[in-house]
């Protein structure tokens, strides 16, 4: 057997242990704040627990709606922020001068997506976790944003960019929620939890307004909010 | 909760760019001769649903453009900025600074050498909150 049979074996087998492993399905309604800021998420999660229970692992699919006033979005391609693309962006300093601004006045931004989701349990009655958007699309409304470089400038319409993909820090595209959180159960079903949520989100101009280094029309803004919700196990 | 939202919006949008004191209100006089310029073109200020008055004017001195704003007054709002473009939206502008005062005679050079031909408006241009104040036509 070569190697990539070897590891296609113990991915099914590892599939296969999580399938039989206890699982928790539940529905997550979030609400985050930040100044001029604001999300509401709502999810479906599925988790397998592994390593006696304690450990849980799954995915889930999340619709997150984001609205704003007057936000600054920066230029997004990892080969304009950080000058090359690929997993060590994450450890590359930005590059100023390749930044430009885009000001929206009212982004408002919609993602649905499958996402990746882990937790902790550390008592009956509380676990920690994290999640992530992986995969899926956008849609909004299209709107006017001013695009600021220098003394030159543009307002020109824009729309939330279609495709999500989480490919690694700036590789990545489109609008991605990302929350960490601690959660606690109140109820046999019910559970609130607080925490952060880290939330990209993207808009394409009509036309690549940006001209240095390299044509670009695609700006993101990382928002960190302030997260509370609740959930009910199904 | 929608009509929540957008409530909540509209008055951050709102009250972003009502009167502040965010330019400065004491009155300027820039030293600027016209007598000593070319005038190329002007037009007269017109509020957009902000109160604000005056001329602007386009002039040419030695190898220099610069706008004037002369006689000039406006409502105070927060990041006045003074842009010179090529259509009412401002679709593709030059920023001229930031507006110096809310009264008085003040000049703004134009950075680069652009086309004069296709420049033909003057914006006084909130810009944080992307609320126009005010916009001239030069012709």
């Amino acid at each position: 057997m070569n190697r990539a049979g070897l590891i296609l074996l113990l991915i099914s087998l590892h599939v296969f242990a999580l399938a039989q492993s206890p699982t928790t399905t539940f529905v997550d309604f979030t609400g985050a704040g930040a100044k001029f800021q604001g999300s509401a998420a709502a999810s479906v999660q599925r988790l397998w627990s592994v390593k006696a229970g304690k450990f849980k692992i799954g995915t889930g699919l999340r619709i997150t709606s984001y609205f704003a006033a007057n936000q600054y979005y920066a230029t997004a391609p990892a080969k304009l922020t950080s000058g090359k693309t690929g997993p060590l962006v994450f450890f590359t300093e930005n590059i100023p001068a390749n930044i430009d601004s885009f000001l929206i006045k009212t982004p408002q931004v919609n993602a649905l997506n499958a996402m990746i989701s882990v937790g902790y349990e550390i008592s009956p009655k509380g676990w920690i976790g994290f999640n992530i958007d992986a995969i899926g699309f956008s849609f909004g409304g299209k709107t006017r944003g001013n695009y600021i470089n220098g003394f030159a400038g543009a307002n020109t319409e824009s729309k939330p960019t279609t495709l999500n993909a989480l490919l690694i820090s700036d590789n990545d595209w489109g609008t991605l929620n990302s929350e960490l959180y601690g959660k606690y159960f109140i109820a046999d079903r019910w559970s609130v939890k607080a925490g952060l949520q880290f939330l990209f989100t993207e808009y394409t101009t009509k036309t690549k307004v940006q001209q240095q280094p390299k044509p670009n029309d695609r700006f993101r803004r990382k928002s960190l909010l302030v997260a509370v919700g609740f959930s009910r196990s199904l | 909760m929608k009509a929540s939202i957008l409530s909540a919006l509209l008055l951050v949008v709102l009250l972003g760019c009502n009167e502040d004191d965010a330019t400065p209100t004491k009155p300027i006089d820039d030293d600027f001769d016209p007598t000593e310029a070319t005038l190329l073109k002007s037009g007269t200020l017109v509020g957009v649903g902000h109160t604000v008055s005056g001329t602007a004017s386009l002039f040419q001195r030695n190898d220099s453009l610069l706008v004037v704003l002369d006689p000039f007054s406006s409502q105070n709002g927060p990041d006045l900025k003074v842009y010179f473009s090529k259509d009412v939206r401002a679709s593709s502008y030059l920023s001229l600074g930031a507006l110096k005062s809310t009264t008085g005679k003040q000049t703004y050079f134009v950075p680069g050498k652009p086309a004069v031909t296709e420049y033909m408006f003057v914006h006084v241009w909130c810009e944080a909150f992307s609320v126009e104040f005010a916009r001239a036509e030069l012709k």
